[in-house]
């Protein structure tokens, strides 16, 4: 009994390490952009076929392959901010109402999507894990090695992330332009660089979170739809666009998901993270940390 | 004042062109595809109602149309209720349901009520995949009867079922029209989508008209959901899918977003679109979709009724 909660725990913590290297994007783009990103699960399945693409197809070296990932989806973040986001600022200015970006993303989301289906088909592709074997806590608990090694690139991603937005002249005029655009761009911040930059920042986190959460689920189009849901109900219980809350509030879902199953069959595992949404709505909908 | 009654006039003459049709041209093909795209397009009307006129978002009407298919399924196939109270009940369920959610949910200010229908459209879907005694799981449930009197061979059914949703479109498509647009609650609903602060100010009662507007939204896609269940004979949850509040979110833009008319237009050429693109491949119709939403509400943002309005005044 106790062996298997100490698992189910542990299981739970190691997993919450990618979702705050996912919800972390969703809620920086909040914050940043007011945009809530419905196709954020698209960026994180772009990562996945990236990885899939380098390990098993280009037989590349691990290292190697998540080099290209970051690449690769720092392409696409620019991609996503110069087709769709920059249109829509040009003829709209720069903070369209709210449902102008909900609806903007939805259907970003459905077209991403489907073209994914269409260029790799709808079966799961499978990326070989390069760690194999599994880690020994004392006696009690053994998990895959892999998320184990997972877990820690997920963190110390997430640090780089913290240390450059608080130490270097950019991550200072990402963080101005999230406490107040207009000022700001008073004392000469461009806008539109920041907004590239966090786009640029937001795919490479999502690309990271598929690649490295790749060789655990394996991919197929819609694998991040799952996955955009979670992250939502990680951000709202972080208070929207606080990154640190979106880190503990990773960690809050990533492990109550992980114990439930020892309580309730875990096809209903996916609803936990929605109870716990609504939840939070009900009782203190600014999130547990307040919304900065 | 023209141009008003010019509108009444193409939306007339539209009714009056679909009324004809299966006198003149019934084949099973084209009546399929129309029957779907009134049932879309009640969808479609529901989901402006709601978005269009209070400016907020529901991401979870695929959820709702499924909520009123198995309601009213099981309601048939269980109770053995009249398909017609069958219905309604579907729609009367939905909106309860919808009502629950949205008194917690709108009673904050925010994106968060497109967030928690998202979440809740899955819900739906892993529930009626789990919960195998009630809605056989993934099989789907289609042990109901249809409406009473209906002939039992599909192919000469069609003419029946198509009478019977392009009553409903008429009927709810009314309904919902006046609702927004002649009535205290339809002002109301519009001043909440313009300046929520104002509103408030004004002592308009915002979480009210909010919860309100979501209920009505959700009743009349449980209404549309109960007719699939009758048509299609077989609830599976497949209607939950994402895909199917694509659809509608779709057709609103496409259509015209907060105007009513222009979605059940929307509704009916972009589902006709898609029937008869099929051989193409269902992927790049999709995409298609996708691409039509980037580019309306960046471009078009008051869709082909908008376009149309812009013309006609110059």
């Amino acid at each position: 009994m106790l062996s298997s909660f100490l698992t189910f725990l542990l299981l739970g913590i190691l997993i919450s390490g990618i979702y705050a290297l996912f919800a972390i994007g969703l809620t920086l783009l909040f914050g940043v952009m007011d945009i809530v990103n419905v196709a954020h699960g698209e960026l994180f399945t772009i990562g996945g076929y990236l990885a899939f693409l380098g390990v098993a197809l280009l037989v590349l070296h691990p290292v190697l392959a998540l080099g290209g990932v970051i690449v690769g989806s720092l392409a696409i973040g620019l991609g996503v901010y110069f087709l769709a986001i920059r249109p829509l600022h040009n003829r709209l200015g720069r903070r369209p109402k709210a449902p102008v970006y909900l609806v903007l993303t939805l259907g970003l989301s459905i077209l991403l999507q489907n073209i994914m289906l269409a260029i790799a088909g709808g079966n799961y592709k499978i990326v070989p894990s390069f760690v194999l074997g599994t880690s020994n806590f004392f006696n009690l608990v053994f998990v895959s090695r892999y998320r184990v090694v997972v877990f820690f690139t997920a963190m110390a991603v997430i640090s780089a992330l913290f240390l450059f937005l608080k130490y270097t002249k950019t991550g200072l005029s990402i963080r101005a332009v999230k406490d107040n655009p207009a000022a700001a761009q008073a004392i000469g911040i461009r806008v539109d660089h920041v907004y590239m930059i966090t786009f640029g920042l937001v795919g490479i986190l999502s690309g990271i979170s598929g690649a490295l959460l790749t060789p655990i689920y394996r991919v197929f189009p819609t694998v991040g739809a799952l996955l955009t849901i979670k992250a939502f109900a990680i951000v709202i219980l972080g208070g929207m666009g606080n990154l640190f809350g979106a880190l503990i509030g990773s960690f809050v879902i990533g492990i109550s998901e992980s114990l439930a199953v020892m309580f309730i069959s875990s096809d209903w595992k996916d609803l936990v993270a929605f109870a716990i949404m609504i939840l939070i709505l009900i009782i203190r909908p600014s999130g547990i940390l307040e919304g900065e | 004042m023209k141009k008003r009654r010019g509108k009444g006039i193409f939306v007339i003459a539209t009714g009056i062109v679909l009324f004809i049709i299966p006198l003149v041209f019934p084949h099973p093909y084209l009546l399929d595809t129309l029957i779907l795209g009134f049932m879309f397009a009640i969808l479609a009307a529901s989901w402006d109602l709601l978005s269009g006129y209070t400016g907020q978002l529901s991401f979870g009407h695929a959820g709702f149309l499924a909520l009123g298919a198995y309601c009213a399924a099981l309601l048939t196939g269980k109770l053995s209720f009249s398909p017609w109270l069958g219905l309604l009940g579907g729609g009367v369920f939905t909106g309860l349901i919808g009502t629950m959610i949205g008194i917690p949910v709108l009673r904050v200010r925010g994106h968060y009520l497109a967030i928690v229908t998202l979440g809740f459209s899955e819900v739906i879907r892993v529930t009626a995949i789990n919960w195998l005694s009630l809605t056989r799981g993934p099989y789907g449930f289609h042990e109901y009867t249809t409406f009473p009197g209906f002939p039992a061979d599909p192919a000469l059914a069609k003419p029946y079922f198509y009478y019977t949703a392009f009553g409903l479109l008429a009927v709810c498509g009314t309904v919902m029209y006046f609702i927004c647009e002649h009535t205290q609650v339809g002002r109301a609903f519009k001043s909440i989508r313009e300046d929520q602060t104002l509103a408030e100010a004004l002592g308009i009662n915002t979480t009210l008209y909010k919860v309100l507007g979501f209920s009505l939204s959700c009743f009349f896609a449980g209404i549309a959901g109960g007719f699939y269940a009758y048509y299609i004979r077989l609830v599976s949850p497949f209607v939950a899918e994402a895909i199917n509040t694509v659809w509608a979110v779709g057709m609103v833009i496409f259509g015209g977003l907060g105007t009513l008319i222009g979605p059940i237009y929307g509704a009916i050429v972009l589902y006709g679109i898609y029937q008869a693109m099929r051989f193409v491949g269902v992927v790049y119709n999709l995409i298609a979709v996708g691409a039509v939403i980037l580019i309306f509400v960046t471009y078009f943002p008051k869709g082909i009724w908008g376009v149309w309005e812009r013309v006609s005044a110059e």
